[in-house]
């Protein structure tokens, strides 16, 4: 298009169309034509090559972070499913493993799900220096510990060759500044095992001993009990269950 | 086109199309990846916090189910993201707003800044268009910076500069003919 006609009328106003300045019905006229007219969807798609641009000007703003939990939830995507489908080559474990940034993201997701697939993220776009040993059972173990609301407290995922848990804050309910949240595994028919007190505005992480792991099933639960400050005294829960979940293989 | 944009182009396209096969994790990475910009959009245009997250909430919807309708030989991954974002926002700026005009939002356009054209980060597209918009009266091209930015009607344009709905319609129309004319030559 060496020699460009001025525009006519017409194409004027998908020009306008694209910018943003007719009213809704205007708009709503030509949508009509660009879903009728093949030359009036050519006509826009060259108006938005040549303005959207613009866009670059708009400084980047990052949404909130239930913003993508409410898209996946509305669209029922779930994401454990994909989870099964690749597991990480191991030197690209401690890599995602130890990214706070990742973890607080899935703290803030909340959900098991987003836990998940963000897991993904960081494990599938880089290619296996080495082909990764095929585990024999579940490399990794997720648990969303929800409180008496249904929110999620915490999510917990457990990191099977490393021996290593990470507990994310999601919404956890404020406690007095006197007291803590620990954070129990309650294997079934035993008693709970303190995994030791966990922070209300940051992941914590717990080295599981091989006792603890080996005790890690789907049957058994993780729980988090109001406590003195610094944690139970005893032992044993001494105040009441604020927050539980199932742990389930990722 | 640079280096970078083509790799950009590229792995937002694949992106797109890994999405329109449902593949989840593809999903999630262009989220990632443009989700921040896609959302500057909305908040520009809808100034409301909450609106903007409905609005992406929608986008991004959108893009799981139609993905397959992106046609990479038509527009770039970015110009159609952010063309969903823009007409969904705009939408939303007609059902809510079209008779309020909210005086706080009075522009005087002549303050308008020449915007970031000139930051090294532009894509070749950005820097021809900016020349492109230099070759405007200067009241003209804000007029074309704030429509696109704002999403507003002639009518709310011509109330915000303090002009004659008709001369605003006059230095939109010319505008987008010589961008048009100088964009093509």
């Amino acid at each position: 298009m060496n020699n460009p006609m001025p525009p006519s009328q017409e194409e004027l106003r998908y020009a306008e169309y694209v910018l943003g300045v007719l009213d809704a019905d205007a708009r709503t006229a030509v949508e009509e034509e660009v879903r009728a007219d093949p030359s009036a969807a050519a006509a826009v798609s060259l108006w938005q090559r040549h303005l959207m641009p613009l866009s670059e000007d708009i400084e980047p703003v990052q949404p909130a972070q239930y913003v993508w939990v409410r898209i996946r939830e509305s669209l029922g995507l779930d994401a454990a499913a994909s989870t099964r489908a690749r597991s990480a080559p191991a030197a690209d474990r401690a890599g995602w493993w130890n990214s706070l940034q990742l973890w607080r993201w899935i703290g803030a997701g909340a959900t098991l799900a987003a836990a998940a697939s963000f897991a993904l993220w960081f494990v599938a776009p880089a290619a296996p220096q080495a082909p990764a040993s095929a585990p024999a059972g579940p490399e990794y173990m997720v648990a969303s510990i929800a409180q008496d609301n249904g929110v999620a407290g915490w999510t917990a995922t457990m990191d099977l060759k490393q021996s290593s848990m990470v507990i994310v804050p999601a919404t956890p309910a404020a406690l007095a500044s006197d007291r803590s949240a620990e954070l129990w595994l309650v294997p079934p028919g035993e008693k709970p095992i303190s995994l030791g007190v966990i922070a209300p505005n940051k992941p914590t992480t717990v080295h599981l001993r091989a006792d603890l792991l080996a005790r890690l099933s789907a049957k058994a639960l993780l729980a988090v009990s109001n406590e003195p400050l610094g944690g139970s005294p005893t032992g044993q829960a001494t105040g009441p269950i604020i927050a539980k979940g199932a742990i389930s293989g990722a | 086109m640079s280096a970078v944009d083509t790799t950009e182009r590229e792995e937002l396209a694949e992106l797109l199309a890994a999405t329109s096969r449902h593949d989840q994790r593809a999903f999630a990475e262009l989220y990632r990846r443009t989700s921040s910009r896609l959302f500057g959009v909305c908040m520009r245009m809808l100034r409301d916090r909450s609106d903007a997250e409905e609005v992406l909430q929608e986008v991004f919807t959108t893009v799981w189910r139609r993905a397959e309708s992106f046609d990479p030989s038509k527009a770039s991954a970015t110009t159609w993201l952010v063309t969903m974002a823009r007409n969904r926002s705009i939408d939303r700026l007609r059902q809510h707003r079209e008779s309020t005009m909210d005086d706080t939002m009075m522009l005087d356009l002549a303050d308008e800044g020449p915007g970031p054209a000139a930051n090294t980060q532009s894509s070749q597209e950005r820097k021809r268009l900016e020349r492109c918009l230099d070759g405007l009266e200067p009241q003209q091209k804000s007029a074309i910076r704030e429509a696109f930015f704002s999403g507003a009607t002639y009518n709310d344009l011509a109330a915000r500069c303090r002009v004659p709905l008709g001369t605003m319609k006059s230095w939109i129309r010319r505008s987008l003919i010589r961008l048009r004319i100088c964009l093509e030559q």
